[in-house]
């Protein structure tokens, strides 16, 4: 157990969020899991931890939750310092990306067990209980076994046990990994429903940028155990603030240059590039490349890179082109609302950028 | 299970297999309803005197309700000791939880006429030769291994997060472990309590070893018996205990799947 000073309580106290993570960290033997995570959730808020596997998302998440003790750091939820509180004793809800329904309690007894545990009076419970149920419309397999029920049905269960407590807070591990993608789009949205009906502070951990994007009120990007950046999915994905950030969330085009005095040198074109000096990444995503046959349009407000199409793929929706510039493949790709053909492959093209759309870091 | 082909020569193979397993009981069976006074094959009449003869052979059920008794003890002791043992080394993993688990399971490399004469040599001055506890030490000795390995199979091969989501519901350890992973490890006490209670009642060498004139088990004193006259009485005795250990299989298989039981 942690006890804080009393100039350390005062400064916990400041933290802005329902949920405020300090200095959290993780240390193994021979690693860092989670390295001096800072972090403030405020109340009602959908927030996703994001990132490849081992980037120590799912170890934060436990930490929250009080399975994973933190090697230092504080938790502070609602200005209480839940640091090396047990679990149980947490008031959290936590979702598994395995449900981790109990296998010889029927979908009633499951959902009641939290309230069990509560001591909540045995009428009010099964009324808790059934709009529960209700809630993610399994009314009728109140006497089912969790081996009767399909994985989506499942965790929506899952769901439904964790959220009849009344949580303090949500904790969602990778909830939707184990569905087929028909019904994980189904379920995000589900989820997202519930957690905005019933305002609850929930976080959410995924290493799928769509889930994030689409669902959550804020995304914490992390890398090597470490807070990449934390934003609106809009600032995220729009104003990436490291070339990790850049690569992991949408699909990026990569070019070396060099930078000095404020600009960059690229594949023969000019990019601003205030604070960078030397080698520089410049990135582009590549649906904002606009792809042009023919002379050029003359837009001096534009990047313009000329180059050879290489490889052209029609994937209905959309066509995939790979084009040789500057000794570089960029991925690039046009829409087919107009009923476009595809290209063929070595037809000269021209790729046009606004400057807004680059992003320059320095290279690593 | 995936169902395979199977070819002939494996089924014939399977088939001769089994017959060598039955052979004993193929000559048991109708020796034990011999009209015969000794023990011939094939017996010249047919009778089911010999068993009546076992129910009024007060030795013979002394012996029954000491085995009986004993294999009870025994069972109830190795599930209260195997299975705090079993959680301790899978789920708290002290150090050299390892060496520990193989250490438990050394008894049953030893040959038992090996550790019957260690047990009388330790267990004689201790004036437990003879005695129902010194029989019940004798016992566990060679039960536990078989309690705290099915057992820790058992708890390893369930599933860690249920048990965090009982306890982040609110549940603390022991409610846990008796609401959540107790339940869920049924069939690994299913199968432990059939393995105690059968390898108990069935045990002989360690038994000789540990039974006097006064305190004799079912085997030790059909040994006895068999050693001082040939009548066909322990045939007899022998298919009821064939179909008592067949009455454990099935309550075990109807309860837990024998293969789901034994196999994994």
């Amino acid at each position: 157990m942690i006890h804080a000073e009393p100039a350390e309580m005062t400064r916990l106290a400041q933290g802005q969020g329902f949920l405020s993570l300090r200095g959290l960290t993780r240390r193994y033997d021979h690693f860092t899991a989670v390295d001096d995570l800072n972090l403030d959730v405020a109340k009602g808020e959908l927030v996703a931890f994001l990132g490849p596997s081992g980037c120590g998302k799912t170890t934060s998440l436990r930490m929250i939750a009080g399975l994973v003790p933190a090697s230092s750091g504080h938790i502070v939820v609602d200005g209480r310092d839940l640091t090396g509180v047990a679990p149980y004793k947490r008031d959290m809800g936590l979702v598994f990306q395995s449900y981790a329904l109990f296998p010889h309690m029927d979908i009633a007894r499951n959902v009641a067990f939290g309230l069990e545990m509560r001591k909540v009076p045995k009428a009010e419970a099964a009324q808790r209980v059934k709009e529960a149920i209700a809630m993610v419309r399994l009314t009728g397999r109140e006497h089912h076994r969790p081996a009767q029920l399909s994985g989506g049905q499942q965790q929506r269960v899952a769901l439904a046990r964790a959220l009849v407590v009344r949580p303090s807070i949500l904790l969602l591990d990778e909830p939707l990994s184990n569905l087929d993608a028909k019904l994980r789009d189904e379920m995000r949205t589900e989820i997202r429903d519930i957690q905005k009906r019933l305002g609850i502070t929930a976080i959410f951990v995924t290493h799928d940028q769509m889930e994030a994007l689409t669902i959550c009120d804020k995304v914490v990007v992390m890398n090597h155990g470490r807070l990449e950046q934390v934003g609106t999915p809009h600032e995220i994905y729009e104003h990436p603030k490291t070339a990790f950030v850049a690569g992991f969330v949408g699909r990026i085009n990569r070019l070396s240059g060099r930078a000095s005095g404020g600009v960059a040198q690229v594949a023969g074109i000019t990019v601003s590039a205030p604070g960078f000096e030397g080698d520089v990444d410049v990135m582009v995503r590549p649906h904002r490349m606009v792809l042009s046959t023919g002379p050029a349009p003359a837009d001096a407000g534009l990047h313009q890179l000329s180059g050879t199409v290489t490889r052209a793929t029609f994937a209905g929706d959309i066509l995939e082109y790979e084009v040789e510039a500057a000794g570089t493949l960029l991925k690039t790709e046009a829409s087919t609302r107009g009923g476009e053909a595809l290209l063929a492959p070595g037809t000269p093209v021209t790729l046009s950028w606004r400057p807004q759309d680059t992003f320059v870091y320095a290279a690593s | 299970m995936d169902e395979r082909p199977v070819s002939p020569a494996l089924k014939i193979a399977a088939g001769l297999m089994f017959l060598f397993l039955l052979a004993p009981l193929l000559v048991v069976l109708p020796i034990s309803f011999s009209g015969d006074d000794f023990m011939a094959f094939p017996p010249s009449s047919w009778s089911v005197k010999w068993y009546g003869a076992i129910f009024a052979n007060s030795v013979m059920m002394n012996a029954f309700w000491i085995s009986l008794a004993l294999a009870f003890v025994v069972t109830v002791l190795s599930l209260g000791i195997g299975l705090p043992a079993a959680y301790a080394l899978v789920r708290l993993k002290p150090p050299g939880a390892e060496a520990l688990s193989n250490l438990f399971s050394a008894p049953l490399l030893l040959p038992t006429i090996v550790l019957g004469l260690a047990l009388l040599l330790v267990f004689a001055p201790m004036g437990l030769i003879g005695s129902f506890q010194g029989l019940v030490a004798a016992h566990l000795i060679v039960t536990l291994p078989y309690a705290v390995r099915v057992l820790s199979t058992a708890l390893a091969n369930l599933p860690l997060t249920v048990e965090e989501a009982a306890g982040m519901l609110g549940a603390r350890p022991l409610t846990v472990f008796f609401r959540v992973t107790l339940p869920m490890m049924r069939s690994g006490l299913v199968s432990t309590t059939a393995l105690c209670f059968l390898v108990s009642f069935d045990e002989v060498v360690l038994s000789l070893f540990m039974t006097g004139p006064r305190l004799q088990t079912l085997p030790v004193a059909m040994y006895n018996h068999v050693d001082q006259q040939a009548d066909p009485m322990a045939a007899a005795i022998s298919v009821l205990l064939v179909v008592l250990t067949l009455a454990v299989v099935l309550v075990v298989d109807r309860t837990a799947g024998l293969t789901r039981t034994f196999v994994k």
